[in-house]
């Protein structure tokens, strides 16, 4: 420990959370993580002990700071056709959905991460919609997927 | 090149060949426990290496040996960047080891089971 880190951890995080939501986990390489959040290789590795103690460490960052207030939200039951079509429609359940198909069948502690927060979603929903029931949480993911799987070019796919 | 095994709760890496004169060195055993994590990084070898003391470095041909770098010690046994593992340490006289192995793929997830589990 001792020295500084000299980068802010939490907004590195933040960083791989979002380069991990928009990639499959074998295509982000070192090289990326290096480039894309602005930390020096070693100071990587002193941080994060390797790439894989970094994606837990953002996908934990993720579940708390993202999709905690998101089911916080949605149990309110307010507004919730609103919260709904913001699961569906903005990228929010992305990493979840990504960990689950990746990196849960073959990282026990990303399995785990991952039910916890599917739990916290279907209690979420189980109380926004306790006199509805109208959508299920399978429901929502499948939609999600499906929002998902329209080709929409970004600015990362540009080459300048 | 190196091998890596796992035995009796140790991380057991051997080096193979001739790399064991460059290096110096012909086998680490790391006590699991020590073990933080394990990368397929094939960008690392393109880092500055620091300071050789002891080993071999002939740029483009083979990093071998101790290297010394912002207070750290680093093992290196890398010919061929492209198959290069950063293994992470704990507690331990390096702070962390790169070394090429036949397949890194298999080699980090060898590494990430023994230390999960």
């Amino acid at each position: 420990m001792g020295r500084p880190r000299g980068f802010d951890e939490e907004a590195v995080t933040a960083a791989a959370a979002a380069l991990f939501a928009a990639r499959a986990y074998d295509g982000v390489g070192v090289d990326d993580l290096v480039q894309q959040l602005g930390v020096h290789r070693n100071s990587l590795y002193k941080t994060f002990g390797s790439k894989r103690g970094l994606y837990l460490v953002a996908l934990r960052w993720y579940s708390r700071h993202v999709l905690v207030p998101l089911a916080d939200r949605l149990a309110t039951g307010a507004d919730t056709e609103r919260c709904i079509a913001d699961l569906v429609g903005r990228n929010d359940l992305d990493l979840l959905l990504l960990a689950a198909v990746e990196r849960a069948p073959a990282d026990a502690e990303v399995a785990s991460v991952v039910a916890e927060t599917l739990q916290l979603l279907q209690r979420a929903l189980d109380r926004a919609s306790a006199d509805r029931g109208r959508i299920t949480l399978s429901e929502i993911l499948g939609e999600r997927l499906r929002a998902r799987a329209v080709f929409a070019p970004s600015d990362d796919d540009s080459v300048d | 090149m190196a091998r890596v095994s796992i035995d009796n709760g140790d991380l057991i890496v051997e080096i193979e060949g001739l790399d064991k004169l460059w290096s110096l060195k012909s086998r680490l055993a790391i006590p699991l426990g020590n073990v933080r994590g394990a990368t397929a990084d094939p960008g690392m070898a393109k880092e500055p290496k620091g300071l050789r003391a002891p080993g071999t470095h002939l740029p483009g041909v083979i990093t071998a040996g101790t290297f010394h770098q912002d207070g750290e010690r680093v093992f290196w046994d890398v010919r061929d960047g492209a198959r290069a593992v950063v293994i992470e340490l704990a507690d331990e006289r390096y702070a962390r080891l790169v070394v090429e192995v036949a397949d890194p793929h298999a080699t980090v997830a060898l590494i990430e089971r023994a230390i999960t589990r």
